[in-house]
């Protein structure tokens, strides 16, 4: 019981300080603009290029798609910096040397990003109910909650994932970028899934958000929870993938960094 | 029994160079090292750069797994029992890294006692105690970015007795602390001596080793090539004395030209603001020291000194004058 109470602590104290300590040089000015102005952009960007590209018949397709891509700021941008911080701060060496729980230290960078996420869709959504008039009159509000809930979750899987990459690259951010435009391509934010060819299909299947922007798209033109579950529990399933590679990966990376003596962690 | 025991330890590492034609070198860091430390010594580590001594603080601190050797840390095993061994030792590497600098003093050492396990009612009464401890009463709500060097030292002092460990390594702490916050900090040491924890100090400061230190092994080359007391390693060199000469913008040329004359023993620099002391080390003492003129003629010289030799002059010595 103990143990479960000292592992819960950390988690917690680990993700509140952690986040803090890594983002706080966040200004309210910086933070407001990160989560506020850069959705209006993208989803502004997107939905007039792509309303013109399909003759203005489906604006809410790109509205919704780049709404709920948008986690993937947090998710990717925001855990991979919680990870690689500590890299960059020079406090690695000095977690490694912890007999604290590994998992409870690696997931617990990911918590405060799965709210920031959500919270990001949520402003994204008002833009485009302001902006382009998405209609949510038949929507349930409680799925698409929990869509967002565990799409952003799923995102952080594979930004715990990449955060690992940047124990080992100085060159994350350029690996991070790459990441989110191809999601911005293989997640269906932009494209229609069923128009690319099959190996892009497969590896759309292999990436959050991809069922999460479909669940999304789906609730908020009227379908019911149960309809939307297998969706939602593949993008679930996905997240848990990516994360448990992230955790393993960032153990190989601490093993790694002992036995060889070669990377820049210790 | 000993706390710490070190038997042949060895640890390489490999390096890679070149893109397409990539070329494997292998560099020898601890060649083959044995020590012992006894429970409450304070044991000093000397040597100079690429010497050895971070590799091998790292490898007893658990950051690195040996290539051979045995290293036990209170009968504990260093690979095996690593998990273990964290929570009954302590660290700090030198330099200002290693902090939250965006997070306070106090949320610094509240993340880590909860790194370390320790129970919220535990950290809340040991906290203000190592702030008081290391001199930071009153100024662990402030962030760590507006510490100086020195409070940023002493906070990782902090940090490191959250658990209470009783065995420290300190890997050139007082580096880059100016000399009253270096002084401070030996204070520290002190009193962490007076506790009776066993300690691993790594230092270039000579003064700093013979001060601090109950023993000293001087390593070189991934070798130790002596240990023993301070006062026993100054023995080494007790038919020498030294002759300090000030200079200024000594050619190199020069000084291995009195390297090599039949009289000197070792001969090293001192860079002292726009000065380089030649420490001249010969059995000769100040008989020595109108030879020396003579091989410095056309240079520009200041005040000269006969003295008696330090443990500085010894290491100098052990490590061939290379610092």
């Amino acid at each position: 019981m103990r143990i479960i109470t000292n592992n819960l602590r950390l988690f917690w104290q680990g993700t509140l300080l952690s986040y803090i300590a890594l983002f706080v040089w966040l200004r309210p000015t910086t933070y407001i603009a990160s989560k506020v102005l850069m959705p209006l952009a993208q989803i502004l960007f997107f939905s007039f290029l792509g309303s013109y590209a399909s003759g203005g018949t489906n604006v809410d397709f790109y509205v919704i798609g780049n709404a709920i891509q948008i986690v993937a700021v947090s998710g990717i941008f925001g855990v991979t910096l919680s990870i690689g911080g500590d890299r960059w701060n020079g406090t690695l060496p000095y977690l490694f040397g912890t007999p604290a729980n590994r998992m409870m230290l690696f997931f617990g960078r990911a918590f405060m990003h799965i709210f920031d996420g959500a919270l990001g869709v949520v402003i994204a959504l008002g833009w485009g109910a302001l902006l382009f008039g998405l209609d949510f009159s038949q929507t349930d509000l409680f799925a698409l909650g929990i869509t967002i809930l565990v799409t952003t979750i799923s995102t952080c899987g594979l930004g715990l994932m990449m955060g690992c990459l940047s124990l080992i690259t100085a060159n994350v951010m350029f690996v991070n970028n790459t990441v989110y435009f191809l999601l911005l391509i293989f997640s269906g934010a932009n494209i229609v899934l069923e128009t690319f060819p099959n190996w892009m299909q497969i590896i759309s299947q292999m990436l959050p958000l991809t069922r999460g922007i479909a669940s999304a798209r789906l609730l908020i033109s009227g379908s019911s929870l149960a309809e939307v579950t297998p969706l939602v529990l593949g993008e679930l399933g996905i997240g848990i993938i990516y994360g448990w590679l992230g955790f393993y990966l960032f153990k190989w990376v601490e093993n790694q960094a002992k036995r060889k003596g070669t990377l820049d962690l210790v | 029994m000993n706390t710490i025991s070190v038997k042949n330890l060895k640890r390489i590492y490999k390096t890679t160079t070149g893109v397409i034609r990539r070329k494997t070198k292998e560099v020898e860091a601890v060649k083959d090292i044995s020590f012992e430390i006894s429970k409450g010594e304070l044991f000093g580590l000397l040597g100079p750069n690429g010497a050895g001594k971070t590799t091998t603080t790292k490898v007893l601190t658990t950051l690195l797994i040996p290539n051979a050797g045995e290293v036990k840390i209170n009968g504990l095993d260093i690979v095996k029992d690593a998990n273990e061994i964290r929570k009954q030792i302590g660290f700090i590497f030198g330099g200002e890294r290693g902090l939250y600098w965006r997070l306070s003093g106090i949320d610094n050492l509240r993340y880590f006692a909860s790194l370390y396990h320790i129970e919220p009612e535990v950290s809340k009464k040991r906290i203000p105690y190592l702030l008081d401890l290391v001199g930071l009463k009153g100024r662990g709500d402030e962030r760590v970015e507006g510490y100086s060097r020195g409070m940023k030292q002493r906070l990782h002092v902090a940090r490191t007795l959250l658990h209470d460990p009783d065995i420290l390594f300190l890997d050139e702490p007082t580096i880059g602390l100016d000399p009253v916050g270096a002084r401070e900090f030996r204070e520290v040491i002190r009193d962490l001596q007076a506790e009776k924890k066993t300690i691993l100090l790594t230092t270039h400061y000579m003064f700093e080793a013979d001060s601090l230190s109950d023993r000293v092994a001087v390593i070189d080359d991934g070798i130790i090539v002596a240990l023993d007391t301070p006062s026993a390693l100054k023995k080494h060199v007790r038919d020498l004395s030294v002759v300090e000469i000030e200079t200024f913008g000594i050619a190199e040329i020069v000084v291995n030209k009195i390297r090599a004359l039949p009289f000197v023993d070792a001969v090293s620099t001192r860079e002292q603001d726009q000065r380089q002391v030649l420490l001249v080390q010969t059995e000769r003492g100040a008989e020595a020291v109108p030879d020396l003129m003579k091989s410095l003629e056309g240079q520009r010289v200041g005040r000269v000194t006969v003295r008696e030799p330090t443990l500085e002059d010894a290491y100098v010595r052990l490590v061939g004058g290379k610092s």
